[in-house]
């Protein structure tokens, strides 16, 4: 069971590696890239931090951080897809726009996730210290 | 050449964001960290120094009642106990309600300001009353609220001490589930409270002194010379102050007090716009000397300049936008990654810059379950509070340059829509002790 969970725990990482690698290589143009890259860089990082100070058990936890990064590149790809259409039918200031709107949009999947998972991980020892 | 100084000055507006970021990020650290350390394991402590409990009161007869009827169950000893109701020109029935206490109480004593002494604010009540104080620590609470039993033996206990000046409780909502105003109220003090003054508190920072639910040294406030009237925010006055003169403030989070948030948007304007206004008073007054002074560490003064620039984010947050988006269009690579920091900061409650992540760590703490999912809102408390700060900075600039003092204290109304919750246990969503 031990050897599982370990297992469990290198594939997770490695899904969480894999989705922050997708959301560089697989964007175009280069600012795009960097941009998405850096959105769920950000995210990773306060949420890898943060969690682990939580209680709840380490897989689910790195589960819920792949569950954030699939959110956050599926994301990324749909945004950028309309983004390159926009930008083929009204011109490339099309993609300035995007690059504006793209970290605010996200900011909104990003926030939302925190307050829906900060649910699920609630604290387990808090009814001990304050029977109601 | 413009293009490089708009580049320049972006760069800085993001860095003092990242830079607001990063601080509450590490406060968020901070107590989560501490979690494993028993925090709310209460002291018990002998010190037992007597106690003074000032309590300004103006046209509040639909709360005076209830505070005053919980300060007679207070289980510290009545003997050591003196509570000074500041009657400031009401013209309803609160000088009333609070002499009818002082005829069956002894340690209650009443001071009534006529309208021509009266209505000049909080810090010339406060003032008022401190004359007539004859004990060594001075306890504040407002007329709104409504404190645990054992607050005062919490809070006092700091004062065993001889380097801390003043203490600092926590402020809980009371009025919670009314609307969305005070649930939205609540999520910043939750971020403010359970967060952010512990992590200042434990990591020997800046912790700020909220006008209520804490206290001081009367020896202290002598030193000081009481509170200042000409200034808006005198809390966060007084906390520089207390700061200056070589103490500090530690904050109890066990100290719970129970507040009626304002329950519009209106009063939220009113209220926040006094704040505003009052903490940029103190940015111009404190700033210099928190940087100069030697009573102070390094960090204490980052923290303290930090603290007291504030409410100036709004406005910071809004210059970058206008800055950033022609930037954008020049392709400047560095621009696009900054720009990221500038939704992040919509996130955050303006009072304290509390961002999302502090908040609901604090819910978190305080087990909450369901009330994070509100979270998302703060993006538009940020936006009402832009308004509110760009307004405050322009009056205290056009005052501070005219040399006017038209500072007026606009009073927030309290219905005593909070004393439903205190009567139907049911509905105390937060008081779980």
């Amino acid at each position: 069971m031990k050897t599982l969970n370990h297992i469990g725990t290198v594939l997770l990482v490695e899904a969480i590696v894999l989705c922050v690698i997708a959301s560089f290589r697989l964007i175009n143009p280069l600012s795009a890239a960097i941009q998405s890259l850096a959105t769920l860089l950000v995210f990773n990082i306060i949420f890898l931090t943060l969690f682990f100070q939580l209680d709840g058990k380490l897989n689910f936890k790195l589960l819920l951080i792949v569950f954030g990064n699939f959110i956050g590149l599926c994301w990324t790809f749909i945004f950028h897809g309309l983004s390159v259409a926009g930008a083929t039918f009204f011109g490339s200031a099309f993609n300035h726009l995007s690059l504006i709107f793209f970290p605010f949009l996200s900011s909104l999947w990003i926030v939302s996730f925190w307050s829906l998972s900060i649910t699920v991980l609630r604290r387990s020892n808090f009814y001990e210290e304050y029977p109601v | 050449m413009i293009l490089e100084v708009l580049e320049f000055f972006f760069l800085i507006l993001t860095a003092v964001m990242i830079a607001y970021l990063f601080r509450h990020y590490i406060f968020t650290i901070s107590v989560l960290r501490s979690l494993k350390k028993s925090h709310f394991k209460r002291q018990v402590s002998s010190f037992q120094p007597t106690v003074s409990i000032l309590i300004p009161a103006s046209n509040e007869e639909k709360v005076i009642g209830r505070l005053l009827k919980r300060i007679t169950n207070f289980t510290y000893p009545k003997e050591k106990l003196q509570v000074i109701v500041i009657d400031d020109a009401s013209n309803d029935r609160t000088g009333e309600i609070a002499d009818d206490f002082k005829n069956k109480y002894p340690f209650v004593e009443v001071v009534h300001r006529s309208v021509n002494v009266g209505r000049k604010g909080k810090a010339s009540a406060m003032n008022h009353g401190f004359e007539s104080v004859k004990n060594d620590v001075v306890l504040c609470f407002d007329a709104d609220y409504y404190p645990q039993n054992d607050i005062v033996e919490n809070l006092i206990q700091v004062f065993d001490d001889p380097k801390v000046g003043a203490v600092q409780g926590r402020v809980v909502v009371l009025n919670e589930p009314q609307n969305l105003v005070t649930r939205i109220v609540a999520l910043e003090r939750t971020g403010g409270y359970r967060v952010d003054q512990e992590a200042r508190s434990m990591l020997n920072l800046i912790t700020q002194f909220g006008g209520t639910v804490g206290g001081f040294r009367r020896s202290v406030l002598i030193d000081l010379g009481g509170w200042n009237e000409s200034i808006l925010a005198e809390d966060t006055d007084l906390t520089f102050r207390v700061y200056l003169a070589g103490y500090k403030i530690r904050y109890c989070v066990n100290a719970e007090c129970y507040e009626e948030a304002v329950d519009n948007w209106n009063s939220y304007w009113h209220q926040r716009y006094r704040w505003a206004k009052g903490h940029m008073q103190c940015f111009f007054k404190h700033s210099v000397p928190v940087m100069k002074s030697k009573k102070l560490s390094a960090k204490e003064k980052l923290d303290g300049i930090m603290l007291l620039g504030v409410y100036f984010m709004p406005i910071l947050v809004l210059l970058s936008i206008f800055v950033g988006v022609p930037l954008i269009f020049q392709d400047l690579l560095v621009v696009e990654i900054g720009w990221i920091a500038i939704p992040i900061s919509l996130y955050c409650f303006v009072g304290n810059f509390a961002p999302f992540f502090e908040v609901g760590a604090g819910l978190y703490l305080d087990g909450r379950t369901r009330t994070q999912w509100l979270i998302p809102l703060l993006l538009f408390t940020f936006l009402f509070n832009i308004p509110i700060c760009v307004k405050a900075f322009f009056s205290v600039v056009y005052c501070k340059f005219l040399r006017k003092n038209r500072h007026v204290w606009v009073k927030t109304t309290h219905s005593g829509s909070g004393n439903c919750y205190i009567d139907n246990p049911s509905l105390r969503v937060v008081d779980k002790k």
